[in-house]
């Protein structure tokens, strides 16, 4: 007995080197899946080199003497070499046999002997225990068309019979356990449709002989291989358009943004309109300091004007509340301007100085005047001049120039000059086309005269009353400090309906002259 | 009178040696389905008479060839000892075959018989299409070489699928003229 286990344990050695050279590893995979799938209890097959083996599972592990026999054709029965394996895969112990020789297309006839008795029996014909190998070198690509898959594999390696095999295909979306399943006879391509686009497939192979000249079990399953369908074209399509309508548009939009810039820039952010032009140097080297600018500027426009009142005394305003409509016609008048300046249309500013009439409380307001002159930062506390209280009046027409003209022309002449003034920038005699600004005056006519009314903040207020040849004019302003801010062009026309004309009277005509948060203008007849 | 005669052995001769009708070239049939086809054939009528389990003819001892095969012993052969063996094995199936015609059997069977009997002309033709050579029979007695004894109408069909598995299908498939050109 120790002799035959000796003898024993090396014939297993020897076997199993010889399964491992000439893939032992087959022989294990292959005996799993016998074990599973054939339901004969002694289980035969055929490998590819055409060798028949038998074997048989053993649920423990004893000592037990098996004896196996064969004969082909009912011909004289032999012995075969039992050996045993443990199969790591199943966790089972098999014992097999491996014939000397195999015959096909003829009867084989097996029996294993356990101590003596019969355990196994079976009659089986070679030719029809095959057991193929996996097909080889499986492929998956796309065919170049929505929801197809190529699929190609090379058939096993087994002598003479390329031509008898079956093919069954299993494909599935990954990750998903529903498959479907395609046999494919003798060709090793197939092609998979109406598959979803733009999915990724699991396909699987396996095969076995087509059963007509020669029977075999399926073989395992390759391992699987994964490939992406095709996208869909519609989406594919509609991706294209969007994005190139996107395109068209963007461009559109581009030539049209660069071809109206200037436009589109001016209307989304207007240029602040500043007098800067019209004041040279006077924000840039003084600061805005009117007055030292007034002073430092002889040769400007308004500089001549400036100096002509820097050279005169400001002439009082009246407070409209306190202007009676019949006291004004035999007030003192100033001193008219030299000649020279009032015929000078440019300097009209000049002859609104000379052309307002002292009321008759002059003195307060030239002490008032002189003392904003002086302290320019009473403007705000000055409880005289307040913007909400005071307004601009203009009130005259030709006939009452006519009329006033009659009396004093000189004195009209330079009552109208006031106006001009007010009204004219650069030059333009016109006062129908003074500032623009001021464009919201109504005019009488374009003869220069000036028919105006403004008041703001008050509609109600009441005017003074106006006599037959009384002209009111009020100015307010809000500061030296001009702001422009609200007075774009755009605003005008706010101005316009709510009658504000505040910074522009300020600015053109008192400039530093008169440094008060408001004034009062008037000139009455 | 002599010259009629003399001339219509003539005739005969020449047309014996001509065969006209028979002696045009084949073109060989290598696609292994058609004698596929005839196994298929020769499995149906192998099932039909299992299933009347030997009660469909009183024929028995027959003569047939041996269907074993080697694989290692057969690539060892050359075609034309594969060939002799193919050749004689088919002529004793055909005789077999034809030898149950003087039986009485059911209807179905007999359509079988018939079956068979007329794929064996055409496996013939298909082994002369390839150039195969033709049977020779034996000088000396050698019947019982390459040949065993069925004891049943059964048995003889069994036999008669496993020769044209094995032997008749190996000859077709190593065939020469199937392979040329081919490395």
């Amino acid at each position: 007995m120790r002799k035959m286990d000796g003898n024993g344990l090396k014939v297993v050695f020897m076997l199993c080197l010889a399964f491992v050279t000439t893939g032992g590893q087959s022989f294990e995979s292959t005996v799993s899946q016998l074990l599973r799938d054939e339901t004969e209890d002694l289980k035969c097959f055929v490998d590819r080199k055409k060798d028949l083996t038998c074997f048989w599972e053993v649920e423990e592990a004893r000592n037990d003497q098996y004896t196996f026999m064969y004969s082909f054709e009912n011909k004289k029965k032999m012995p075969c070499v039992v050996s045993s394996r443990f199969v790591l895969a199943s966790n089972k112990t098999v014992f097999f046999c491996k014939l000397p020789k195999t015959l096909f297309f003829v009867a084989l006839d097996v029996q294993v002997f356990r101590d003596g008795r019969t355990l196994y029996n079976r009659s089986l014909k070679a030719e029809n225990v095959f057991f193929v190998d996996p097909p080889r070198n499986l492929t998956v690509m796309s065919s170049g068309k929505e929801g197809q898959l190529n699929v190609s594999w090379l058939p096993p390696l087994l002598k003479h019979m390329d031509d008898i095999m079956i093919y069954e295909v299993r494909y599935a979306v990954e990750g998903s356990h529903m498959g479907k399943v395609e046999e494919k006879a003798a060709s090793t391509t197939l092609v998979l449709r109406d598959l979803q686009s733009g999915t990724r497939y699991k396909v699987w192979v396996r095969v076995k002989l087509d059963g007509v000249s020669y029977k075999s079990y399926w073989s395992s399953w390759t391992d699987p291989v994964f490939a992406d369908t095709l996208p869909s074209d519609m989406d594919l399509l509609i991706v294209l358009l969007v994005l190139s309508i996107g395109l068209i548009l963007f461009l559109l939009s581009l030539t049209v943004i660069l071809s109206h810039h200037k436009f589109l820039l001016k209307k989304l952010w207007p240029d602040i309109p500043t007098p800067e032009h019209k004041f040279p140097d006077l924000f840039t080297v003084y600061k805005g300091d009117f007055k030292e600018w007034m002073s430092q500027n002889n040769g400007s426009i308004w500089g001549r004007s400036v100096h002509v009142f820097t050279e005169e005394p400001p002439s009082p305003v009246e407070i409209l509340s306190e202007v009676s409509p019949t006291s004004y016609d035999t007030s003192p008048r100033e001193e008219r301007k030299p000649t020279e300046e009032v015929e000078e249309s440019e300097q009209t500013d000049s002859g609104l100085m000379g052309g307002w009439r002292e009321p008759p409380h002059a003195n307060w307001l030239m002490e008032q005047m002189r003392a904003l002159q002086e302290n320019p930062e009473s403007l705000s506390q000055s409880t005289l001049l307040q913007s909400h209280d005071t307004y601009v009046a203009l009130n005259q027409n030709s006939q009452h120039v006519q009329e006033v003209s009659e009396r004093q022309t000189d004195d009209v002449f330079e009552e109208t000059l006031p106006l001009q003034a007010l009204f004219t920038t650069e030059g333009t005699s016109s006062l129908s086309a003074s500032h623009s600004d001021l464009g919201s005056l109504p005019q009488s006519s374009g003869s220069g005269r000036l028919s105006s009314q403004s008041s703001f903040e008050d509609p109600n207020h009441t005017w003074p009353p106006k006599g037959p040849g009384y002209t009111y004019m009020a100015v307010a302003d809000s500061g030296i400090s001009m702001d422009y801010s609200p007075m774009s062009s755009s605003n005008i026309a706010e101005l316009r309906k709510h009658r504000i004309y505040t910074n522009e009277y300020k600015n053109e005509i008192f400039g530093n002259k008169w440094p008060f948060s408001s004034q009062h203008v008037e000139s009455g007849y | 009178m002599f010259h009629g005669s003399g001339l219509f052995a003539l005739l005969l001769m020449v047309l014996e040696w001509t065969r006209p009708g028979l002696s045009s070239p084949l073109r060989p049939i290598c696609d292994l389905r058609v004698l596929d086809l005839y196994i298929k054939e020769a499995w149906d009528a192998e099932a039909a008479i299992r299933a009347c389990k030997d009660d469909c003819s009183s024929a028995t001892n027959f003569t047939v060839p041996l269907t074993s095969v080697d694989f290692d012993v057969w690539e060892a052969m050359n075609i034309e000892e594969q060939a002799q063996e193919v050749q004689s094995g088919i002529h004793v199936l055909n005789e077999a075959i034809s030898s149950l015609q003087a039986f009485n059997q059911t209807d179905v069977i007999q359509s079988h018989i018939d079956a068979t009997i007329s794929n064996i002309v055409s496996i013939r033709q298909v082994l002369r299409s390839l150039s195969i050579p033709e049977y020779v029979p034996p000088t000396s007695g050698g019947e019982d070489k390459e040949t065993q004894k069925a004891s049943s109408v059964s048995e003889l069909f069994q036999i008669h699928v496993n020769f044209l598995r094995g032997k008749v299908r190996l000859l077709l498939a190593s065939a020469p003229v199937c392979h040329q050109g081919v490395s």
